[in-house]
C-alpha cells in the first residue's frame, strides 16, 4: 500500500507539490496525471527516495521512505522513464546485480529470471552489453529489473514512451497480472488512453494541488459530461496557464538532465 | 498469472553490500577491458606507450636533475636539506591539488550522476554509495599522483643508493597519502552541497583561489627577489629558509616526506636516534599515515551517510537561474567583433561562446593556470642575475613560448577537440537547418582561435616585458607574438581536424572523450607541434644571440646575419604551421561532410 500524507515540496520559492494525501490500496492500478510542470515526476522522484518532503509523510508498505528508506526500497519496484543502466554490463549482469542488491537466492533469481525472460522477450539480446540496446529494449529490461523481486509496490513513470505496439501491449498485459496478483501499482502517463483502459482511480494534479481523486465515472460526475473521454475531461479540469516547470521536472516533464 | 511476492527478504548486510559493489567494480572493469582488447587494441596500446613515455621521460629528467645536484652540491647535509625542502613542497602541492580535484571530481560522479540516480532507488545504505564513488575518485586523483610522483622518487632512490625497502614502501605510503586529502575533499564537498547547495560554485571558486593562493606564497617564495647572486650556496640557504613553510609537521605531506626520507637514507643527519634501525622510522610514518588514511575513509562513509541523501535532495531544490541570450555585455561585444563575417557564422559562434561561458568547468582552470603562469613570469624578474645570466634571456623566452602553447594544447584537446564529436550528437539541431556543414566547423576553428589567441598573446608579452625581452630586443618579442599566433592558430586546427576525424559520438562527457584515443592523439601531435614550432625559431635564435646579448641590446636593428638567421627560423615556422594548419582543417572538413549521425 502507498500513503501520503500531507506531502509537499518546495523549491525555493516554488511549490511543486501542495499538501498531497492520497492512498493506493493493495492490487489497485492507480493513473497519476498532469500537465508538463504539475508536480507528477517530483513526486514520484519523493516516493522513491530521491527527493526528500519538505514537509508530510510517505510510505510504501507501511515503512516510510526517508527513516526507513531501505526497508520501503525492497518493496518497491520502480521503472524510470528515461531508463539508466550500465552500459558496461549485459542485461543478464545488471539483472543479476539487482537481485543481489535486493537479495534474491539463486533459486528465486533463476525463477524470476525466466519468467520475466519469457513476458518480456529478452532472451534475444540478455547477453550483449546494454550499451547496445535500443530504447524500447532497454524499457523492457528496466521493467523485469522492476519486478525481479517481487515488488509489493511498482512505481512506473511514463511506461509506454519509446515503446512499440506489441511492447505497450505487452506492459499492459503485464501490469494488468501484477495487479491482479496484488502489486500496488502507481503509473505516471501523459497517455491518457492508457490510464482510462487501464485504471482503477484516476489523480490529477496540477500545479502542485490534487485537483482530482477517484475512478473515471466519478470525474465524469463531477464534470457532469458523462459521455466524454478521459481526454476532454482532463484538458478541461487543467484548462488555464501550464505550470512554469520545477527545478526538479522539465518542461517535458522529464528529470532534469545532468550534464 | 503471476503471483506478486510480499518482500520479507532480509537487508544486506555492510560486508554482503562491499562484496556486491566490488563485484560490480570487477565486472565493470573487465569487460571495459576485454571490450578494448577485442575493439580497440591499438587505441589502448597507444595509451599504454605514452604514458610509458611519459613516465620515462619524467623519470630521465628526474634522474639528470638529481645527479646534476649531486656532482653540484658536494655538501652532503646541504643536499638532504634541498630534497627534503622539494619534497615538503612537492607533497603539499600534491595534497592541495588531490583534495581539490577529489572533490570536484566527487561532486560530479555522486550529485551528477545516473548511476547515482539508479543506486539511491535501490536498498542499499547511503554511504555505499558515497563509499563507492569515493573510491573511484581516489583512483582517479591518485593515478596522477602515481604517474608524476613516482618517476621522481624511483630516481631520486637510485641517485642517494637507497635500500631494497625504499622501494617496496613507495607505493604503500603513496596510497595512504593519497586517500587522506581525497577524504578531505570528500567531506568538503558532501556538506558544501548539505549546506550551501545554492553557493556551491562560489564556494568551489574560493577554494580554487585558496589553492591558487598557496601557489601564489610557493611562486613567490621561490622567485621572489633574493640578496645573493643565482645559485650560490647562500642563495640556496636563503631559499630554503623561504620554503620552509611546506614543513609543517601536522601535515601529511610532512610525514609522506619524511618518511620516505628516512627510507631513502638509513644514516641521513641527525634523524634516527643511535641503535634504532632507520627503517622502524619509516614504518612508524607510514603507520601514521594509514591510520590516518583509515580514519579519513570512515570520516567520508560517516558524513556520507548524515548528508548525501539530504544534499542530494537538497541540491535538486534549487531554482533554475534565469537565462536571457544576447543581454550581456559579452554576447553584444562578440556581436560587434564578429559582424564582418558572413551569415550564419556570428550566431553560431555566439551559441558557441554562451555554451562556453556557461560551463564554468570549462575555463576556471585554465584561469588558474594561466594566472600563475603569468604571476611567475612577472616575479621571474625578481631574479637578481648577474652578467653571465643574460644568456638564457632568449632561451627562457622560447621556454614560456613552449610552456604557454602546452597550457594551450590541453586546452584544445580538453574542450576544443570534444566540440566536434559533442555537436555531432546534436546535429538534428543544425544539421536539419540550413546551415552548410563548412560552416558549422569553420565557426568552431574561429571560436577555438578567439578564445585561445588574447590570453596567449598577452601572456607571452608580459613574460617578454618582465625579462626586459620587449625592451631590449623590440624584434624578439615580435618573433615570439608571431610564433605565438602560429601556435594558437596550428593547436587550433589541430584540434577542430582531429575532433572532426575522430568523433566519439556516443559519449556525453567531454572529459571521457578527451581521454579517449582521439584525445590523445590530440595531446600527442600538439606537443610536437610546439616543440617543432618553437625549435624552428628558437635555435637559429639562440644560436646567434646568446653570443652576442650585450651587442644586441644597444644595437637597432639587430645585425643582418642573426637577423637572417632568425627571420629563416621564423619563416620556417610559418611554413610549418600553415602547412599543419591547413591539412588539419582538409582533412576535418572532409570526415565531417561525410560524417554519418
Amino acid at each position: 500500500m502507498i500513503e501520503m500524507d500531507c506531502v509537499s515540496r518546495v523549491f525555493g520559492p516554488t511549490v511543486a507539490v501542495r499538501d498531497l494525501s492520497l492512498r493506493v490500496v493493495q492490487g489497485e492500478i492507480f493513473a497519476f496525471l498532469g500537465p508538463n510542470g504539475a508536480g507528477k515526476t517530483t513526486t514520484i522522484k519523493m516516493m522513491v527516495g530521491l527527493l526528500s518532503p519538505s514537509s508530510g509523510n510517505i510510505c510504501l508498505g507501511g515503512f516510510d521512505v526517508v527513516r526507513q528508506s531501505r526497508q520501503a526500497k525492497a518493496r518497491m519496484g520502480y521503472v524510470p522513464d528515461q531508463p539508466q543502466l550500465y552500459d558496461k554490463l549485459s542485461g543478464r549482469e545488471f539483472l543479476q546485480f539487482v537481485a543481489d542488491v535486493h537479495g534474491l537466492s539463486p533459486g528465486d533469481l533463476q525463477e524470476s529470471l525466466g519468467r520475466l525472460m519469457r513476458v518480456f522477450d529478452l532472451g534475444r539480446f540478455l547477453d550483449q552489453l546494454t550499451e547496445s540496446y535500443s530504447h524500447g529494449m532497454k524499457q523492457r529490461l528496466a521493467f523485469a529489473a522492476a519486478f525481479l523481486h517481487r515488488p509489493s509496490i511498482a512505481i512506473v513513470d511514463e511506461p509506454m514512451v519509446g515503446l512499440d505496439p506489441r511492447s505497450v501491449r505487452l506492459v499492459k498485459d503485464f501490469l494488468r497480472d501484477q495487479a491482479a496478483a496484488g502489486t500496488t501499482i502507481f503509473m505516471s502517463t501523459h497517455t491518457l488512453s492508457v490510464a482510462e483502459e487501464m485504471a482503477d482511480r484516476i489523480g490529477v494534479i496540477h500545479q502542485g494541488r490534487l485537483l482530482f481523486l477517484g475512478t473515471l465515472n466519478e470525474l465524469r460526475q463531477r464534470m457532469s459530461q458523462n459521455d466524454s473521454s478521459l481526454e476532454q475531461l482532463f484538458l478541461q479540469l487543467t484548462d488555464g496557464d501550464e505550470a512554469a516547470p520545477t527545478p526538479g521536472e522539465s518542461p517535458a516533464g522529464k528529470s532534469r538532465e545532468t550534464p | 498469472m503471476i503471483a506478486a511476492a510480499s518482500n520479507e527478504r532480509p537487508l544486506l548486510t555492510h560486508s554482503q553490500e562491499s562484496r556486491l559493489f566490488w563485484g560490480l567494480r570487477r565486472r565493470i572493469l573487465h569487460r571495459l577491458v576485454a571490450q578494448a582488447l577485442a575493439t580497440a587494441r591499438f587505441r589502448l596500446l597507444v595509451v599504454i606507450c605514452l604514458t610509458v613515455l611519459f613516465w620515462g621521460s619524467m623519470f630521465l629528467i628526474f634522474l639528470s636533475g638529481f645527479q646534476e645536484m649531486v656532482a653540484a652540491i658536494s655538501h652532503a647535509t646541504m643536499r638532504f636539506q634541498i630534497v627534503q625542502t622539494i619534497n615538503n613542497i612537492f607533497f603539499l602541492s600534491m595534497l592541495v591539488m588531490l583534495a581539490v580535484s577529489s572533490a570536484i571530481i566527487l561532486y560530479s560522479n555522486l550529485y551528477r550522476n545516473d548511476e547515482v540516480t539508479f543506486l539511491l532507488t535501490q536498498p542499499v545504505r547511503p554511504q555505499r554509495i558515497v563509499v563507492y564513488k569515493f573510491e573511484e575518485a581516489v583512483l582517479f586523483s591518485g593515478w596522477g599522483f602515481l604517474l608524476l610522483g613516482s618517476p621522481m622518487l624511483i630516481a631520486y632512490g637510485l641517485v642517494a643508493e637507497s635500500p631494497w625497502y625504499y622501494y617496496v614502501l613507495l607505493l604503500p605510503f603513496m596510497m595512504a597519502f593519497v586517500a587522506i586529502p581525497a577524504a578531505c575533499g570528500a567531506v568538503v564537498c558532501m556538506l558544501v552541497v548539505r549546506f550551501l547547495p545554492a553557493v556551491r560554485v562560489q564556494t568551489f571558486v574560493v577554494v580554487a583561489g585558496l589553492a591558487v593562493l598557496l601557489g601564489l606564497l610557493l611562486v613567490r617564495a621561490l622567485c621572489g627577489e633574493t640578496s645573493y647572486e643565482l645559485m650560490t650556496p647562500q642563495w640556496i640557504q636563503e631559499i630554503l629558509q623561504r620554503l620552509r613553510f611546506g614543513e609543517q609537521r601536522l601535515l601529511p605531506s610532512w610525514w609522506l616526506a619524511t618518511g620516505l626520507l628516512e627510507a631513502a637514507h638509513p644514516h641521513s643527519p641527525g634523524s634516527t636516534p643511535s641503535g634504532v634501525p632507520a627503517w622502524h622510522e619509516s614504518i612508524g610514518f607510514l603507520s601514521v599515515l594509514t591510520s590516518n588514511a583509515l580514519l579519513s575513509y570512515l570520516a567520508v562513509s560517516w558524513v556520507g551517510r548524515w548528508v548525501f541523501v539530504p544534499g542530494y535532495s537538497r541540491l535538486s531544490q534549487l531554482e533554475v537561474p534565469q537565462r536571457r541570450g544576447g543581454s550581456s555585455w559579452l554576447d553584444a561585444g562578440l556581436r560587434g567583433l564578429t559582424r564582418w563575417l558572413p551569415h550564419p557564422m556570428p550566431l553560431l559562434l555566439a551559441k558557441d561562446m554562451r555554451l562556453f561561458r556557461r560551463d564554468p568547468v570549462q575555463w576556471l582552470q585554465f584561469l588558474i593556470f594561466f594566472g600563475l603562469l603569468g604571476f611567475c613570469f612577472l616575479n621571474l624578474r625578481r631574479f637578481h642575475y648577474g652578467d653571465g645570466m643574460t644568456q638564457w634571456m632568449t632561451m627562457i623566452g622560447f621556454l614560456h613560448l613552449a610552456m604557454v602553447g602546452l597550457i594551450l594544447s590541453t586546452f584544445t584537446t580538453r574542450f576544443i577537440f570534444p566540440m566536434i564529436s559533442l555537436e555531432g550528437r546534436r546535429f538534428w539541431i543544425l544539421g536539419t537547418l540550413p546551415v552548410s556543414r563548412r560552416d558549422i566547423l569553420w565557426s568552431k576553428f574561429l571560436f577555438a582561435c578567439m578564445v585561445s589567441l588574447v590570453p596567449c598573446s598577452v601572456l607571452i608579452l608580459l613574460g617578454d616585458l618582465a625579462w626586459q625581452i620587449a625592451q631590449r630586443t623590440p624584434l624578439l618579442a615580435v618573433v615570439h607574438q608571431v610564433s605565438c599566433l602560429v601556435l594558437c592558430i596550428g593547436l587550433c586546427a589541430i584540434a577542430v581536424g582531429l575532433g572532426a576525424l575522430l568523433p566519439n559520438l556516443r559519449e556525453t562527457s567531454p572529459s571521457k572523450i578527451a581521454a579517449g584515443f582521439g584525445g590523445t592523439l590530440n595531446l600527442v601531435l600538439s606537443a610536437m607541434y610546439i616543440l617543432a614550432t618553437v625549435g624552428l625559431v628558437a635555435v637559429p635564435c639562440y644560436a646567434g644571440f646568446d653570443r652576442a646579448w650585450e651587442d644586441m641590446s644597444r644595437q637597432w636593428p639587430i645585425a643582418d646575419a642573426q637577423s637572417l638567421r632568425l627571420m629563416s627560423g621564423l619563416l620556417a615556422s610559418l611554413i610549418l604551421g600553415a602547412t599543419v594548419t591547413y591539412l588539419s582543417l582538409r582533412m576535418g572538413f572532409r570526415a565531417f561532410e561525410k560524417l554519418e549521425v
